[in-house]
C-alpha cells in the first residue's frame, strides 16, 4: 500500500497524467511539441549563420538568387526537422512503453490489493 | 557500524541533507559564474548569489537554471552586445535540447561546469550512467557547452571588451570572432564526445542483468573514457591533460563504488511521506526503507581488583 502511495505521490503522477493519453494521440502530440521547438532551434542556427558573417551576408543579399536561397534553406529546414521529429519519437515511443510498464505493475498490485480487501470483507 | 549510522542519518534528515546539498551546489555554481563572467558589478554581488542559491535549495532545479542562464547573459551584456546575443541563442538552443529530451537530469546541468572547474569532470559519466537514464548524456552535453562558453569568456574577456567600443560595422565582424571562439573549439567537442558516449555505456552495461554489472559497467566505462580521449584527443589536437584524465577516471570509478553504497544499502531518496486510506481511517505514513540493521550494543564491563 506504502508503495502504491508512494508511486502515485512520485514518478506515478506524471506516469497516470501520460497514461490518460491513447498511444496514437499522446505520440502525435508529442510530435507537434517537437516539432515547435525543432522549428525554434532551426531558426536560432539560422540566425547565427547570419549573424556569423553577416556583412557578407548583407552584399550578396542583393545579388543572390532568394527564391534559391529560400529553397536551398527549405530543403535543410526539412532534413533537420525530419531527423528531429524521428528522434523525438522514438524517445516518446519508448518512454509511453515505460510508463505502461510501471502502470501495468501499479495496477496489479492495486487488483491484488481489492483481493485482500475482498477477503477480510468475507471473512 | 559506520555504515548503519550513514543510513539511520539520512533517513532521519533526508529532506534537511537534499536541501543542504542543493543550496551548497548552486552556491557554487553562482560563484563559478561570477569568477568567469562577473561583469555587472551589481550582478556579482554576494548576497546575489546567496538568494540564489536559497532559492535553489527549495525552488526545482530546472527553475534555478534558468534562473542562472539569464544571470550569465546579464553578466555578458554588460561585456558587449553580441557576446550576450550569440550566449542567449547558445543557452535556447541547450535549453531546447534538453527540456525536450531530459528534463529531469537538472542537476548534471550545474554540477557538470562546477566539476570541470575543479579539474575533475570524468565523475559526471559515471554519476549520470549509473543513477541516470539514457539520455542523460544529453544533459551532459549541455553542461559541458556550458563550462566551455564561460571559459571562453573568462579567457577573452578583454579582446570581446575592447571589440565592442567601435561602430557597428566592427561589432557585425564581432560576432564572427565570438562564434568562432565559443563553437569552433576541438577540446569542447571531444570532451562532449568522450564523457556523453562514456555516460551512454555506463547505463546500458549498468542495466545488464549480469552479477556485479554496476561494477564492469564502472571499470569498462573508464577505459572506455580514456581511451576516447588519448584516441581522439590526438587527432582532434585538443588540449587534455593525460595525468589528470587518468586521475580523475579513478577518481570516478571511487565516486561509482560510493554511489553503489547509497544506491543499494541507503536506499537514498526512499523515505516518502504518503498518505492513503481504507473505508475506516486515514492514513499519514513516514515510509523509511527497512535495510538498517541494529547497531550492535557494546557493553563495557570494568574488572577491577579494588573494592
Amino acid at each position: 500500500m506504502t508503495h502504491m502511495a508512494a508511486y502515485e505521490k512520485g514518478a506515478g503522477k506524471r506516469d497516470i497524467s501520460i497514461s490518460e493519453y491513447f498511444r496514437g494521440d499522446y505520440m502525435s502530440f508529442q510530435v507537434w511539441k517537437s516539432a515547435l521547438y525543432g522549428i525554434l532551434g532551426f531558426g536560432i542556427i539560422v540566425a547565427l549563420n547570419v549573424l556569423y558573417d553577416f556583412s557578407t551576408f548583407l552584399t550578396d543579399f542583393y545579388k543572390m538568387n532568394i527564391l534559391e536561397y529560400f529553397k536551398d534553406l527549405a530543403v535543410k529546414f526539412g532534413v533537420f526537422i525530419a531527423i528531429y521529429i524521428v528522434v523525438s519519437y522514438f524517445i516518446y515511443a519508448y518512454r509511453y512503453y515505460r510508463v505502461r510498464k510501471h502502470l501495468d505493475t501499479y495496477i496489479r498490485l492495486l487488483n491484488e490489493l481489492y483481493a485482500m480487501y475482498s477477503n477480510e470483507k468475507k471473512q | 557500524m559506520v555504515k548503519n549510522q550513514i543510513i539511520r542519518i539520512y533517513a532521519r534528515y533526508e529532506n534537511y541533507i537534499l536541501s543542504v546539498l542543493r543550496f551548497i551546489l548552486v552556491l557554487i555554481a553562482m560563484l563559478m559564474i561570477n569568477s568567469n563572467v562577473g561583469f555587472m558589478s551589481r550582478l556579482r554581488n554576494p548576497a546575489i548569489a546567496l538568494i540564489v542559491a536559497l532559492l535553489g535549495s527549495f525552488l526545482p532545479l530546472n527553475a534555478t537554471i534558468l534562473l542562472m542562464g539569464l544571470i550569465i547573459v546579464g553578466h555578458v551584456y554588460e561585456l558587449s552586445l553580441e557576446c550576450a546575443v550569440v550566449v542567449l541563442f547558445i543557452l535556447i538552443l541547450m535549453f531546447i535540447i534538453y527540456f525536450r529530451f531530459s528534463p529531469t537530469d537538472s542537476a548534471a546541468i550545474i554540477l557538470t561546469p562546477v566539476l570541470f572547474a575543479f579539474k575533475i569532470p570524468y565523475v559526471i559519466p559515471v554519476m549520470l550512467g549509473l543513477l541516470g537514464s539514457p539520455l542523460s548524456c544529453v544533459s551532459v552535453a549541455c553542461g559541458v557547452v556550458t563550462y566551455y562558453v564561460l571559459d571562453y569568456l573568462k579567457l577573452n574577456a578583454d579582446q570581446l571588451a575592447s571589440s565592442s567600443e567601435s561602430d557597428i560595422a566592427s561589432m557585425l565582424n564581432g560576432f564572427k570572432y565570438v562564434i568562432d571562439g565559443m563553437l569552433k573549439n576541438d577540446t569542447m567537442f571531444l570532451m562532449v564526445i568522450a564523457l556523453g558516449l562514456t555516460t551512454l555505456l555506463i547505463y546500458l552495461i549498468s542495466r545488464l542483468s549480469i552479477p556485479y554489472c554496476w561494477k564492469i559497467a564502472v571499470g569498462a566505462g573508464s577505459i572506455v573514457e580514456l581511451i576516447l580521449l588519448l584516441a581522439v584527443g590526438a587527432s582532434f589536437d585538443a588540449e587534455i591533460s593525460v595525468g589528470l584524465a587518468i586521475f580523475g577516471i579513478i577518481l570516478g570509478a571511487l565516486v561509482g563504488v560510493i554511489i553503489e553504497f547509497f544506491a543499494f544499502n541507503v536506499d537514498f531518496g526512499r523515505v516518502e511521506y504518503v498518505q492513503f486510506q481504507d473505508d475506516e481511517y486515514y492514513y499519514y505514513v513516514k515510509a523509511l526503507p527497512k535495510v538498517t540493521l541494529e547497531a550492535p550494543q557494546n557493553k563495557v564491563k570494568r574488572i577491577s581488583t579494588e573494592e
